[in-house]
């Protein structure tokens, strides 16, 4: 058992363990749970202080680092072939980055949720469940792994938000749920055509293996998915195309897009504090790794055919989610909606087919991540005190909560792109690749890198405002003395949560070498795979 | 002479039978009764149709197999009934209907 | 200059314990120190020094952090230096007491760091990074009493205006990177290399050009971008003298000199007719200013005006030399004015009078209780409005003459610049005029409460130190040994561009008998307007009689000339403020609108389509429901149904 594979099924083990506990261990939980996810940040720390960086990866399996293989269902159906299903995992240096974004967003999510008292039990369970399923996720290389992990992670979510959730929070669960499953099963859909459209060179059985499903040489000719001499349509459309527009679909959902993001924000307001924080720091970002990995690896001649149109809708996500948090009354619904468009950054970095883009595009996601994570935790705190979080019923809160206030102006800052933090590494780079994108003639232009600069400039417009409306000012409270009572500085728990975090944002964006080292090899030969269609 | 017609037309009146105790009946014991015909009625088209299997006796061997069964299924049948009865006080299908969302 | 970052990660983690400042000033006066001997006295004029380190590798290239010192870096920051060090130590005593001075400290060391670094930034991309911070600092400064909401709004307003600059920058690095592949400065402006086209043409680097120019409107604060610097004056006075007035608004011009070989002709004439825009609607506004600040803070526009014409016609050694000297005499103005306002608002705590301290209708004949002050304030005020022996008289001449030049080498409509040029330096002696004779002749509006005996008296020995200093700094022989001769100052002789126009002499001799000519006529009319019409009571003898009768004249004056630009200039601020200022107000409302509805239709359009599938699966799911009633013979009798059905379609099939 490698070291990747302790990392997935360790949660499960915390699990178990958990489960095993009598009731009466109740207290325990929260530590068991702390205990596990520390070990796993500090295991794929291990594995990112010894990734090779020189190694590129995507599609080539000897470019993968701590990769496993083990036969894991095989089959034979008779005349439709052997069924041949592998336990593949593997990191590169696209997927590492991500999976140590989500070990730490883990560890965020669980030191969060301290003060959980409904059914602890359930709780830490099914989070810890949650936990094998996104690692497992970032590290899957078998295409119906991939799916299995993919389907086990909803699972947890739909009760985590249904049961620990505010008041809709039946509507905006299964709104959560049917929306990502619409996804997943028309994916299910392609993983079946792409199945029977590829072949396994070695043993020549038909496979699940995506780095297979790369190769243009794997494909049967006349099947489905086959890259030449293809002659299927459905409605008139090539298969190809098809094939990634459903593909594109079901992650699009997840990162989200304009228009398939509603239920972003009734998930985001519904959800308890923690689980916020892991759907915007991790679960959004299944969504751009997923395109990255999945849409524009195997499918790389349509994602040259249609990176204009991929772009548009990145640019539209980014100005339309910023005019959407500027009219936002509630402060958590307008950090939903700066998610939106701050993910529309890591479409138009992907669709601008160039270096910068693609690798500025991964480093949004990172930073975007912790940030996301960081902004959510910082309106769980207000909310833990009040339970309010009308952006309208505070102000002058920085007398009454000065440290509280200078965590979030920085939060704020940081994720309004100042220099100097994470995300202003992640936009410049996203814009700068958008531009080039012209020289490179990948077929986006530069109105749009203009497009995705206006953004830059609305979300520093909706969080600046945000900021005065809330902490600036005569203290006024909507509830009088008793909230002022009530809304105590930030304690020690929510201090080192959130300092690390912080400084993790200053580090990054003053050495974003930290990330992009590791991240080149692999965007590189991304880049390369792609290129040939352009 | 008897043809195989014959046969088939008696196999399907008693499955008709059968099935009418099925639906209609008001006791739980008729409706056990009701599938016991229709087995039946099975049964002899097994019967009927075995005079093709001359070399195997396929025909009869299934017969016996499925008189076997019907009688296993029986006694599940009224074991089941028994403990609806005492769960419900009733055997009455109507009144039983926890299955309903 | 890393000195300034060690006291801001300091005193940020010292807190509230760190009051006194000492840590920043330590640091500023070792930073000047260093940046004077260590960099200014070996670079000048001998190498360029070019230091680099590998920052981070993206795609094929790898962007480095480094430091470019040459004449012009290091001369920038040293000015710097020098301006951030006497408002250091004028800090200390002007902001004693105040119970936000820990934070204050640790933002103007951060303010320090961001401008150095701007400085001697090797790459575009750190000088960006640098650039923002710097705005940032300004943002936090503004908002230094985040209390006041007026200060709140400016301080918003004020980063909300640099971002839109700062998009132009982000588009300008793009393109630059798109089409040269590199962001290193050294490497893109290197002739060796040849990077940019030798046809300077093209539509990409005038539209890279034009989106550098943006970048510094804002930081620079030109028209129509400048309404955020009048605004920016509700920060502390130290703050508004060392980044609205000295540095930071100059990094914008700063900017423009260091890309200056990327502009192309179309790109410099609009910078040229901007800035002329700028210098004079700014000081048409200025002459309507009842706020000393805001008089000073629309004179630092107009000023900055001149500088980027002096970019524009490609005399930019000029306008560097102009940033240097208005650095000291504006730096100036705004602490004489801050020591002013320190003792009017003392003064106001005292008597409890409901006063504006700021308001110079409130002021006057402070020339007596404070002549210290006054000195240095007319010291500078001279040398803002051009007057010989001042070092503004050299660098307002090197930008006037040179416009004038590049003008009659073009000949025609292109004249109209120089002239208006001139006529915004008689503007600027004049308004200048105005705001000293307010405030320091005539007589004091709360004489009475004056004389009985609250303590009013001059500026302490921290505040008047660093204004000696300056003082000093505001008059020639610190830029050259010549009185008349710009050319032989030391700036323009290191910084020496080529131009393409020829040099005429005769320029050099009429502009400044104009300028100067035009200013002291200024003064003596603002002298005539301002403080004689104060004295019309005391009308025995036969010199204030005269006055007197030039009195009606002055009344003829006060109508025609006097309220017709003052009214003028009122319609025009109100034009600013209600129409320029209006469009953003209105710009901004308009976008919350636009959110509104785009909230509207996503929530009930395309939300309500999502609603609407889900909706008529579960009217389908409804509809069959009656089918599952729990009666087990229904559930035989329903599939005994489909099952006659299907054998019933197979028959009819």
């Amino acid at each position: 058992m490698g070291l990747l594979s302790i990392l997935i099924f360790l949660p499960l083990v915390a699990t178990l363990l958990i489960l095993a506990l009598p009731a009466s261990a109740k207290a325990a939980y929260k530590y068991i749970a702390l205990g596990f996810t520390f070990v796993q940040l500090g295991l794929s720390l291990y594995l990112y202080g010894n990734f090779n960086a020189s190694l590129g990866g995507i599609q080539q399996l000897d470019a993968y680092q701590f990769v496993e293989q083990l036969a894991w269902i095989r089959l034979d159906l008779g005349t439709i072939g052997k069924l041949e299903i592998d336990y593949l995992v593997g990191v590169d240096g696209i997927s590492l980055p991500l999976i140590v974004l989500s070990t730490l967003v883990m560890l965020m999510g669980v030191g969060a949720s301290w003060n959980i008292n409904k059914s602890p039990k359930g709780y830490f369970a099914l989070l810890m469940i949650l936990n094998t399923a996104v690692i497992g996720i970032f590290s899957a290389l078998d295409f119906f792994l991939f799916y299995v992990f993919y389907e086990v992670m909803l699972l947890p979510l739909y009760f985590l938000i249904g049961i620990w959730g505010g008041e809709r929070r039946e509507y905006a669960a299964i709104k959560f749920f049917i929306y990502t499953l619409l996804g997943s099963v028309l994916m299910l859909l392609v993983i079946v055509g792409l199945y029977f459209s590829v072949i396994n060179p070695a043993t020549g059985a038909h496979t699940f293996n995506m780095l297979h499903m790369m190769n243009p040489a794997n494909y049967v000719d006349g099947s489905f998915f086959a890259h030449i001499a293809n002659y299927h349509d459905v409605f008139g459309i090539p298969a190809r195309l098809v094939g990634f527009i459903v593909l594109f679909f079901a992650f699009a959902i997840k990162v989200p897009i304009v228009p398939l993001h509603t239920w972003l924000p009734d998930a985001h307001v519904e959800a308890p504090t923690p689980v916020s924080i892991i759907l915007a720091g991790i679960l959004l970002k299944i969504g751009g790794y997923g395109i990255i990995r999945v849409c524009y690896s195997i499918f790389p001649d349509i994602a040259a055919d249609t990176n204009w149109w991929i772009a548009l809708i990145g640019v539209l996500s980014i100005l339309y989610g910023a005019f959407n948090a500027l009219a936002q009354k509630d402060l958590k619904r307008m950090i939903a909606y700066s998610s939106v468009s701050h993910m529309g950054f890591v479409l138009l970095g992907i669709a601008s087919l160039t270096a910068e883009g693609v690798s500025g595009a991964i480093f949004q996601m990172v930073s975007h991540g912790f940030l996301s994570a960081a902004l959510f935790f910082l309106v769980g705190v207000i909310y833990d005190r009040v339970h309010d979080r009308y952006i309208y019923h505070f102000r002058g809160l920085a007398s009454l909560m000065p440290k509280y206030t200078a965590y979030v102006a920085i939060a704020f800052f940081a994720s309004l792109g100042l220099p100097g933090f994470s995300a202003f590494i992640g936009e410049a780079f996203v814009i700068i690749g958008a531009f080039n994108a012209e020289s490179m003639s990948t077929g986006v232009p530069r109105w749009m890198a203009i497009g995705g600069s206006i953004g830059i400039l609305l979300s520093a417009i909706y969080f600046l405002w945000t900021l005065q409306r809330m902490f600036f000012g005569q203290t006024r409270l909507q509830g009088g003395v008793a909230w002022q009572e009530a809304l105590t500085d930030l304690n020690t728990r929510e201090q080192v949560i959130l300092f690390p975090v912080l400084a993790l944002a200053l580090l990054l964006g003053i050495m974003p070498s930290l990330i992009f080292g590791n991240l080149n090899a692999s965007v590189l030969q991304l880049i390369d795979l792609i290129k040939p269609y352009l | 002479m008897i043809t195989l017609t014959h046969f088939l037309v008696v196999s399907a009146c008693i499955f008709c039978i059968g099935l009418y105790a099925v639906l209609a009946k008001r006791n739980a014991i008729m409706i056990l009764v009701g599938i016991e015909l229709m087995i039946n009625a099975a049964i002899l088209n097994f019967v009927a149709f075995g005079k093709y299997d001359k070399l195997n006796y396929g025909g009869q061997v299934f017969a016996l197999f499925a008189i076997v069964l019907a009688a296993a299924a029986v006694a599940v049948g009224l074991a089941l009934i028994l403990n609806v009865y005492r769960h419900f006080k009733t055997i009455n299908p109507e009144h039983i209907h926890e299955l309903k969302d | 200059m890393l000195l300034p970052l060690l006291a801001f990660v300091l005193q940020a983690a010292l807190g509230k314990k760190s009051i006194s400042g000492n840590i920043a000033l330590t640091a500023i006066i070792a930073s000047t120190i260093i940046s004077l001997f260590g960099v200014f006295l070996p670079i000048w004029n001998e190498t360029t020094l070019l230091q680099k380190w590998t920052w981070f590798t993206i795609g094929e290239h790898s962007l480095h952090i480094g430091i470019l010192l040459n004449n012009l870096t290091a001369l920038m920051q040293l000015i710097v230096c020098i301006i951030a060090l006497p408002v250091h130590i004028y800090s200390r005593s002007y902001m004693k007491g105040d119970p936000g001075i820990h934070r204050y400290w640790m933002y103007l060391s951060l303010f320090c760091f961001a401008m150095l670094g701007l400085t001697v930034s090797l790459n575009l991309l750190q000088l960006y990074i640098f650039w923002e911070l710097v705005g940032f600092a300004s943002y936090l400064l503004i908002g230094f009493w985040f209390t006041k909401e007026s200060a709140v709004q400016a301080n918003k307003k004020a980063f909300l205006i640099n971002r839109i600059g700062d998009i132009g920058f982000l588009v300008g690095i793009g393109l630059v990177y798109a089409n040269c592949g590199t962001l290193d400065l050294s490497v893109l402006f290197n002739p060796a290399e040849a990077l940019l086209p030798s046809d300077k043409n093209t539509g990409w680097l005038t539209f890279a050009g034009l989106a550098f120019f943006l970048g510094a409107m804002a930081k620079s604060a030109q028209f129509p971008l400048h309404v955020w610097l009048a605004d920016a004056m509700e920060g502390p006075t130290s703050v508004s003298s060392l980044i609205h007035a000295a540095t930071m608004v100059a990094a914008g011009v700063f900017l423009l000199c260091t890309v200056f070989p990327l502009f192309n002709s179309t790109v410099l004439l609009v910078i040229t007719l901007i800035g002329t825009l700028t210098a004079l609607s700014a000081a048409v506004f200025a002459l309507g200013q009842y706020d000393i600040k805001k008089v000073l803070a629309f004179s630092t526009v107009s000023q900055l005006g001149f500088m980027m014409v002096g970019v524009g016609i490609g005399a930019w050694d000029a306008a560097m030399f102009h940033l240097a000297t208005h650095a000291f005499f504006k730096c100036l103005l705004f602490l004489c004015a801050g020591a002013v306002i320190h003792e009017l608002a003392h003064f106001k705590a005292k008597t409890q009078l409901d006063i504006d301290p700021q308001d110079m209708r409130n002021m006057g004949g402070l020339r007596q209780i404070m002549p210290k002050t006054f000195i240095c304030m007319v010291i500078a005020s001279l040398s803002l409005a051009g007057f010989p022996l001042t070092s503004g008289y050299l660098s307002k001449d090197s930008i006037v003459i040179s416009a004038y030049e590049w003008a009659s080498q073009l000949g025609g409509v292109y004249l109209l610049i120089p002239i208006l040029l001139i006529v915004v330096s008689l503007f600027t002696a004049f308004y200048i005029g105005r705001l000293i004779f307010k405030t320091f002749f005539g007589s004091f509006k709360y004489h009475t409460v004056f004389e009985a005996g609250t303590p009013f008296h001059e500026a302490p020995k921290a505040m008047l130190i660093p204004m000696f200093f300056l003082a000093a700094g505001s008059l020639f022989p610190l830029f050259g040994t010549s009185l008349t001769d710009y050319h032989s100052a030391w700036i323009i002789h290191a910084l020496e561009t080529t131009t393409t126009y020829p040099a005429l002499a005769s320029a050099h001799i009429f502009i400044p008998v104009i300028l100067t000519g035009g200013a002291v006529l200024a003064w003596f009319i603002g002298w005539q307007w301002y403080v004689k019409e104060k004295y019309p009571l005391s009308a025995n003898n036969p010199l204030v009689r005269f006055a007197y009768k030039q009195g009606y004249l002055d009344e003829f004056n006060d109508r025609v000339f006097v309220k017709g630009t003052v009214g003028l200039s009122r319609h025009l601020y109100a034009f600013d403020r209600r129409v320029v200022d209006g469009m953003t107000t209105f710009f901004a409302w308009f976008v919350r609108q636009l959110a509104v509805v785009v909230y509207w239709i996503d929530k009930y359009i395309v939300d309500g389509l999502v609603n609407l599938v889900a909706g008529t699966t579960y009217y389908i799911g409804h509809l069959v429901r009656h089918v599952q009633n729990g009666q087990l013979q229904n559930y035989l009798g329903f599939a005994l149904t489909i099952v006659v059905l299907g054998i019933l379609y197979l028959l009819i099939k």
